[in-house]
């Protein structure tokens, strides 16, 4: 099912993450929320696969899951062959140097109180023994590494701009030298002209650090770009995932496809020949998904049997892989 | 920050003022007399004599700024006089306010009376904040959990039963029905001329005196300050609680997860320093509510403090006391918004007050 | 401190009985500390600048009158060598003034003498018209008060004056210090803070510590006339609270010796003093819950003459009825229900002092609703068919106000089921005490007014001299329209014989001779059934079973005796 060339550095299989849903007086449980309902895939040392969808679809619990953000309701995430579903508290904290993450609110994900000097060496106080000096040497370096004066610092977040405050944020993701990092729609939050020195800012440090990356982002241009291979999930599930080109040339899902038509064309005289595919009605709510295929309810192209079974996730090409019942 | 602090020192000035001239209005306008408590055999014109004594025939303007001299000018004189021995004018006939119904100055009786308030009304304030916090830390954090729920029904009861409830009820258990013989018996009577000290009558110290001497305080403390601790920390935890539940679905908490730490300093370091400050400037606005004094629970324990002293003086229509009693309360009350204020600033770095 | 005042005490009595091996049982400050709580703190240790209860009892622990009332409301003299009289010469014949002989080689407790010059001090300054002094009332009529010599001071009134025991009588009239009060006269009597907080006296105690509205920590004053007294080497007398938590404090915790004024309901006294760790002790004086009979009509159809006498009552005008209704009532009943040990049955409005207390009309406590329905078949009142008596057309129905409180509500209640009984109909009404006692005349629901058959309260008078209160009741104290209503007479009772006794006790100084008018006055009303009298209402203070030689005085401090009180072995 993979290639044997490549050993992967993360395995993801079957990952669940259901929200139980409590009511009444005694709190019962009646329900729960199917955030992520039973997702795997690869992703192999040194690339960044690209995780897209609309919001509310599951991508950010996908994300958090892998680092355990969140005590994952089953499935398992293997980093280096170690299961992170399974790993206790302490095992869980040694690992964490290993994987990282940079989230989509640099403002809110850095704590007000603290300088950015701190934030940035708090985990070097965690997990290294270093002496203060060493550790100053280790902030100066890093905030030289993601385009931040030194003498910055002693401040506290709020007093940088947006862009600015993601660098932070990568910093503080690179101080201990991880191997893999999860991009949470890193660049969701700034302004255009910020966001692609941001990316810029991600391929270098990728480059000259020899990161993986699992990079989150409802922007499908700019997974494209930063992509080397791309998943499409829709309410919990992937439904389309396979190598960046492929994927953008030749989607199979009607979902991705439906995905892609809505993604505007960098040649507008092209862009009048582009069929576009509107989505009727609105996302079902992840507490109670339609039977059969998730997507049943939306699809421009269900049939019978999209209403009944949940169609099978398999390979259907060179590493493309989907799940729909109209792919033969 | 310094030029706001005095910026907003300066108009505290005017505020207070007008205040001062509210609270005489309000006072001057109750229907009150202060021979009105005197028995019915005292006659019409002796209570005419008096009131005219106590300087109540004289027009409210003039009783008024009588007062504003009496306190802005001759008390404040009188300190340095008697704190520093600097005399300026004539320091000994010094017209001071004076209470009605003791004849004595008031700023005297207050004085006399702040220990003991202090050091229950204080101490129970410092108890419930100390209670507040941990409960409040690990309600937010084990949200529903039976700890929570416990918390919860905790607050409610420190909230809904009054302290002449649970005052009483603490003082029929610890001093009518465990005999006072008793290693746990309790006094139920504060006694406010009771003195910690080491020294005994001889005037040579002894540690076994002074051990003695402060487990009596401790003993005739623990009821009432109990009582006011479990009202103090109803309010403190639900504020802490609120406030934690706040940070902790905040983003950065999960930065700090991710950052590997360890759970106790990402709720420790991360989310309580957070948290602290909304809290924080709650407590500094509590405080002027402990100059003021517990009216009920200091009248249960006898512990006569500052609130015993205002109501005696409400219920005798003891105009000077009550009028310096209410304005030194406002007083506080500006004083410690102000404090809340700049401790807000000092403790979060995102305000800035220019 | 307080461990320091122990410590002291029981050091100074060691040293005592070293030196006086023979006489230490009876030497000053054997029984160490006494605890007093009163409910209500006191303010001032000075009488003359506050006419509160709590401070003018604090305050006789340390200064002390010429004379005062013992717990039978008799005169009874203190500093003085006997209570000046006409027969001994004291009281001179116009009765225009008294002369006190003061007890020869009395000091102040800072040791120097008490004499006649500091009792003229003690006038001038009350009499000061600056100084607001509030017991004024004391020194009504004085024209003047000179000191003959160091031990002689004569009062003189302006006019006769045949009860002249007002000045320096009596725990609201002591004597202070001249030398320590002589820069507090007039407009600086407020200022002398010191002196008011802590008067040099003459009594058994001296303060040590004054804690405005708190606590009075005192000493046994060493220079006391009795070297023997008082017991206790010290003293502290607490204030604050509640009336119910400072009988707690004695009765329940034992934590006080004393607790004085507890007003609250018999059944919760009853089951502290349950506790068994002290005693309730009840003093009566002359408030007496009473029945006011009403002898005219109160009907509604007579417009402005309602309840006037130009028309006398269609049936309690007959005194066999109003007998009757008397002799139907169980007093001893109500006073069970209602006010426990701080009451008692009583069959006079005059009750006490004791020399005035009638035993004429006694008969009335037990209940007798046999006698009473005999009484009134006898007068031809006969029993109807729906259990109402009448005569001639008049039905025996009367309407009973009072004012609204739960203890009155209840009293009706009974009242009208012992009146059932006889065949009396009874319909209850209750009015705001605001509005029952305050007197305002466009209302119609005053006391004064009585537009009813019978009204209930209660009634005192301050002292002990009964002259004003039994003088309210002659002719010309019958509340009308045409004064306003405002009358003490509400019965509407006009008896020549009364109002002849009444005026001949305004001209009589011999208290045997007033006594004997005063009781002549009680029993006629008391015999002609005007006044139903119900219930004596005391005092009631508790005190520990450990505290000895309290006697309770409802007439003075209830502190009168302290010095003699003492801690039983």
């Amino acid at each position: 099912m993979f290639d044997d060339k490549k050993t992967p550095l993360l395995r993801v299989r079957n990952l669940k993450m259901h929200f139980p849903i409590y009511r009444g007086l005694m709190k019962k449980q009646v329900g729960a929320v199917k955030a992520v309902d039973g997702i795997s895939f690869d992703i192999f040392e040194g690339e960044t696969l690209g995780l897209v969808g609309e919001s509310g679809c599951g991508k950010s619990t996908a994300g958090r899951c892998v680092l355990r953000l969140y005590e994952v309701t089953d499935g398992s995430i293997e980093l280096d062959g170690q299961n992170i579903a399974e790993l206790s508290g302490k095992e869980l904290r040694a690992k964490r140097p290993e994987m990282q993450m940079i989230f989509q609110d640099p403002q809110a994900s850095l704590n007000p109180r603290m300088t950015v000097g701190s934030i940035i060496s708090e985990p070097l106080v965690e997990h290294r023994k270093m002496t203060k000096v060493e550790r100053s040497a280790r902030v100066d370096e890093l905030m030289d590494a993601v385009g931040l004066a030194r003498r910055y610092a002693d401040r506290y977040p709020h007093e940088f701009s947006g862009g600015q405050r993601q660098r932070i944020g990568i910093a503080r993701a690179l101080a201990l030298n991880p191997k893999f990092i999860v991009c949470d729609e890193p660049i969701a939050a700034l302004d255009v002209s910020i966001q692609a020195q941001v990316v810029n800012l991600l391929e270098d440090l990728q480059e000259k650090y020899g990161l993986t990356y699992l990079f989150i982002s409802h922007d499908l241009s700019m997974v494209r770009h930063l992509a080397s291979r791309v998943a499409v999930m829709y309410l919990g599930k992937l439904v389309e995932l396979g190598p960046s080109e492929t994927l953008y040339t030749a989607a199979q899902h009607p979902y991705t496809q439906a995905l892609l038509s809505a993604v505007p064309h960098p040649d507008p005289a092209k862009a009048g020949n582009i069929n576009r595919i509107i989505l009727e009605g609105d996302v079902p709510s992840p507490s109670n998904p339609p039977q059969g295929c998730n997507f049943c309810t939306r699809c421009p192209r269900a049939i019978d049997i999209c209403h009944q079974d949940e169609p099978e996730w398999r390979q259907i090409g060179e590493d493309h892989f989907a799940a729909c019942h109209l792919i033969e | 920050m310094l030029n706001y602090t005095l910026r907003r020192l300066m108009f505290t000035i005017p505020t207070l003022l007008l205040i001062s001239f509210i609270i005489f209005l309000i006072l001057d306008l109750a229907p009150n007399d202060p021979t009105g408590n005197l028995p019915l055999t005292i006659p019409p014109e002796v209570r005419e004599k008096i009131r005219a004594s106590l300087g109540l025939d004289a027009p409210m303007f003039v009783r008024y700024l009588l007062w504003c001299n009496q306190f802005f000018i001759n008390e404040p004189l009188n300190m340095l006089y008697e704190g520093f021995n600097w005399c300026i004018g004539d320091c000994e006939n010094r017209l001071r306010v004076t209470s009605w119904s003791t004849r004595s100055p008031v700023v005297d009786l207050i004085i006399e009376r702040l220990p003991q308030t202090l050091w229950v009304i204080g101490m129970s304030y410092v108890v419930g904040i100390l209670i507040a916090v941990p409960i409040g830390v690990i309600s937010a954090y084990k949200q529903y959990s039976w700890f929570d729920q416990a918390g919860t029904f905790v607050s409610m009861i420190g909230f809904s039963v009054p302290t002449f409830f649970t005052g009483v009820l603490l003082i029929v258990v610890f001093s009518v029905m465990i005999p006072n013989d008793s290693w746990f018996w309790l006094p139920s009577i504060y006694d406010t001329t009771h003195v910690v000290t080491g020294l005994d009558s001889a005037g040579e110290w002894h540690f076994s005196t002074l051990w003695s001497n402060l487990s009596f305080q401790f003993r005739q403390m623990l009821m009432p300050v109990m009582v006011l601790a479990l009202y103090n920390a109803a309010q403190i935890s639900r504020f802490m609680r609120a406030s934690m539940l706040d940070n902790l679905s905040q983003d950065y908490v999960r930065t700090a997860r991710a950052k590997g730490l360890k759970e106790k300093t990402v709720l420790l370091v991360h989310v309580l320093r957070n948290s602290m400050i909304p809290v924080v400037t709650v407590i500094a606005l509590g405080v002027p509510q402990i100059f003021g004094g517990a009216i009920i629970t200091e009248q249960i324990f006898k512990v006569n403090g500052l609130g015993q002293l205002l109501i005696v003086g409400i219920q005798g229509a003891d105009i000077p006391l009550v009028q310096t009693l209410t304005f030194l309360f406002a007083v506080l009350i500006v004083i410690f918004n102000l404090i809340a204020d700049v401790l807000y600033g000092l403790l979060d770095p995102r305000i800035r007050y220019e | 401190m307080k461990l320091k005042h122990l410590m002291a005490g029981a050091l100074g009595a060691a040293l005592m009985s070293t030196s006086a091996i023979a006489e230490s049982h009876m030497a000053q400050g054997r029984d160490g500390h006494v605890n007093i709580i009163y409910w209500q703190a006191a303010s001032i240790l000075n009488p003359y600048l506050s006419g509160g209860t709590k401070d003018i009892e604090a305050a006789s622990l340390v200064i002390e009158p010429l004379a005062r009332y013992d717990e039978g409301g008799a005169l009874v003299a203190w500093l003085a060598t006997e209570i000046p009289t006409v027969e001994n010469g004291g009281v001179s014949e116009d009765l225009r003034s008294i002369t006190w002989h003061i007890t020869p080689g009395l000091t102040w407790s800072d040791g120097t003498p008490f004499t006649a010059a500091d009792v003229v001090f003690t006038g001038e300054y009350c009499m000061d018209p600056s100084g607001g002094c509030q017991q004024l009332a004391k020194f009504d009529g004085v024209e003047s008060i000179v000191a003959v010599d160091d031990l002689t001071v004569i009062v003189n009134f302006a006019s006769a004056k045949p009860f002249p025991y007002g000045p320096f009588v009596g725990g609201q009239s002591p004597i202070i210090q001249a030398a320590q009060f002589a820069d507090c006269m007039g407009v600086a009597a407020p200022t002398c803070t010191d002196a008011n907080f802590n008067p040099i006296g003459t009594g058994p105690f001296m303060v040590s510590e004054f804690r405005a509205n708190d606590t009075i920590s005192m000493e046994a004053n060493p220079n006391y006339r009795d070297p023997s007294k008082p017991a206790f080497a010290t003293l502290t007398f607490k204030g604050g609270g509640s009336a119910d938590a400072s009988a707690r404090a004695v009765l329940e915790t034992g934590e006080f010796d004393y607790a004085w004024n507890l007003q609250i309901a018999p059944e919760i006294l009853d089951s502290m003093e349950a506790a068994g760790n002290g005693t309730i002790v009840s003093g009566f004086g002359t408030l007496v819950e009473r029945i006011m009979i009403n002898l005219t009509n109160p009907s509604a159809d007579l417009g402005d003459e309602r309840s006037t006498v130009a028309h006398p009552h269609p049936f309690l005008s007959d005194i066999a009825v109003r007998q009757a209704l008397s002799m139907a009532i169980d007093r001893e009943f109500l006073v069970e229900v209602g006010y426990g040990q701080a009451g008692r049955p009583t069959c006079n409005v005059l009750p006490a002092p004791a020399i005035y207390a009638s035993t004429a009309n006694d008969g009335c406590l037990v209940q007798d609703i046999a006698g009473a329905n005999a009484m009134l078949d006898a007068a031809g009142w006969e029993m109807g068919s729906d259990g109402v008596r009448a005569k001639d057309g008049v039905r025996l129905s009367i309407l009973y106000q009072t004012s609204t409180n739960a203890v009155r509500q209840d009293f009706q209640a009974l009242i009208k089921q012992w009146w059932s009984e006889i065949g009396v109909e009874t319909e209850l009404k209750n009015v705001d005490a605001g509005v029952f006692f305050g007197g305002d005349q466009s209302s119609p629901d005053t006391f004064q007014k009585l537009f009813a058959d019978v009204e209930m309260y209660a009634n005192n008078f301050d002292g002990t001299d009964p002259e004003a209160y039994m003088g309210g009741f002659v002719c010309d104290k019958i509340p009308s329209p045409e004064n306003a209503w405002l009358g003490t007479n509400m019965p509407r009772y006009c008896n020549p014989d009364y109002d002849a006794a009444s005026a001949e006790m305004a001209g009589t100084a011999d208290i045997n001779e007033r006594a004997r008018l005063a009781k002549a006055m009680n029993d006629m009303m008391m015999q002609d059934f005007v006044i139903i009298p119900l219930v004596d209402r005391g005092r009631v203070s508790a005190h520990a079973n450990s505290l000895e030689g309290v006697v309770l005085n409802t007439w003075d401090s209830e502190l009168w005796n302290v010095a003699d009180w003492s801690r039983a072995e």
